[in-house]
């Protein structure tokens, strides 16, 4: 019976995919056989499939961790993971997004058991409001921005850091973020609708002058 | 300007940030290969379902079987007392 399991999980997991609206030619069909020969326990094709997506993956994981050394860890893990839940991946949506679910979760899971370790380090936000003042976020140097915006976030619950750093930095709408993150689109509103008044509280309290 | 409106700013401006090159092909390979982390076996996968229909089932039966128990304690009790006197 195991074996006859064994050869119908394989059977579903190579058959050829439904394409996805929009899949390009190439890069669709290029991905889907290089997840094929892995599954056959090819490993150059999933180090193919590492160098290809390794950048875009990174990208997000670094809104994330801003330390190089848990930033790679993290990229690292999402491979692994990746690799491992592998034959759940159909082949239906481009393999970029299926690794951007999985980025989002492992980077998530991060920030979670960082906030049980520890408590973030205060972060005065009055210093924000003169960096940000009127025109002066545009003249800030794009990582001096990030690593603000980041300190800034860092001050809220994992959850709702996460859905203000999909919302702000990842650009992300209810529809993406819910994809991402795997909750509902309606849990996604409320979240964001908690979350932003979280940090207005937060901002308010700080005593900067943000109202103008 | 408000908070939101700096907010967005200056997440508008830290999208331009270059984010740093990492190249992680070798450790996940070596990961892989070295078998520190192995996928699930079909059979694995069994029973892993098997173990989360097995938890499914239980933990209503268990408060089913609380809720009866508490029902018919007191029932039960009477019928104790009133045998008490075989056991003396």
């Amino acid at each position: 019976m195991e074996a006859a399991l064994a050869q119908w999980v394989r059977a579903r997991a190579d058959s050829t995919p439904v394409p996805y609206r929009g899949m390009p030619a190439d890069s669709g069909a290029v991905d889907w056989d290089d997840v094929r020969l892995t599954r056959q326990g090819e490993p150059e094709a999933y180090r193919r499939l590492i160098e290809r997506h390794q950048d875009s993956v990174a990208r997000i994981l670094w809104r994330f961790s801003r330390d190089r050394g848990v930033h790679e860890e993290l990229v690292q893990d999402v491979f692994v993971e990746a690799y491992l839940s592998l034959r759940g991946y159909n082949g239906k949506a481009p393999l970029d997004h299926w690794l951007a679910r999985i980025a989002t979760r492992v980077g998530y899971r991060y920030w979670k058991e960082k906030a049980r370790r520890k408590r973030t380090e205060p972060f005065d936000l009055e210093e924000w409001d003169e960096a940000v003042g009127d025109g002066q976020a545009t003249a800030l140097e794009p990582d001096s921005a990030a690593e603000l915006l980041h300190q800034i976030l860092a001050q809220m619950a994992p959850r709702d850091r996460l859905v203000l750093t999909l919302r702000y930095l990842e650009q992300c709408d209810v529809v993406e973020t819910a994809r991402r993150t795997g909750w509902t689109k309606t849990m996604v509103k409320v979240q964001t609708l908690r979350a932003r008044n979280r940090l207005r509280k937060l901002i308010e309290q700080s005593g900067a002058e943000l109202i103008q | 300007m408000n908070w939101e409106e700096k907010i967005e700013r200056l997440a508008a401006r830290a999208q331009a940030e270059q984010t740093p090159r990492v190249d992680v092909t070798q450790n996940v390979l070596h990961i892989l290969l070295s078998g520190q982390a192995q996928p699930l076996t079909a059979a694995e996968r069994l029973w892993m379902w098997l173990a989360a229909a097995a938890s499914a089932v239980a933990v209503p039966a268990a408060a089913c079987a609380f809720i009866l128990y508490t029902r018919s304690a007191g029932p039960l009790n009477e019928i104790v007392e009133a045998i008490s006197w075989a056991v003396h």
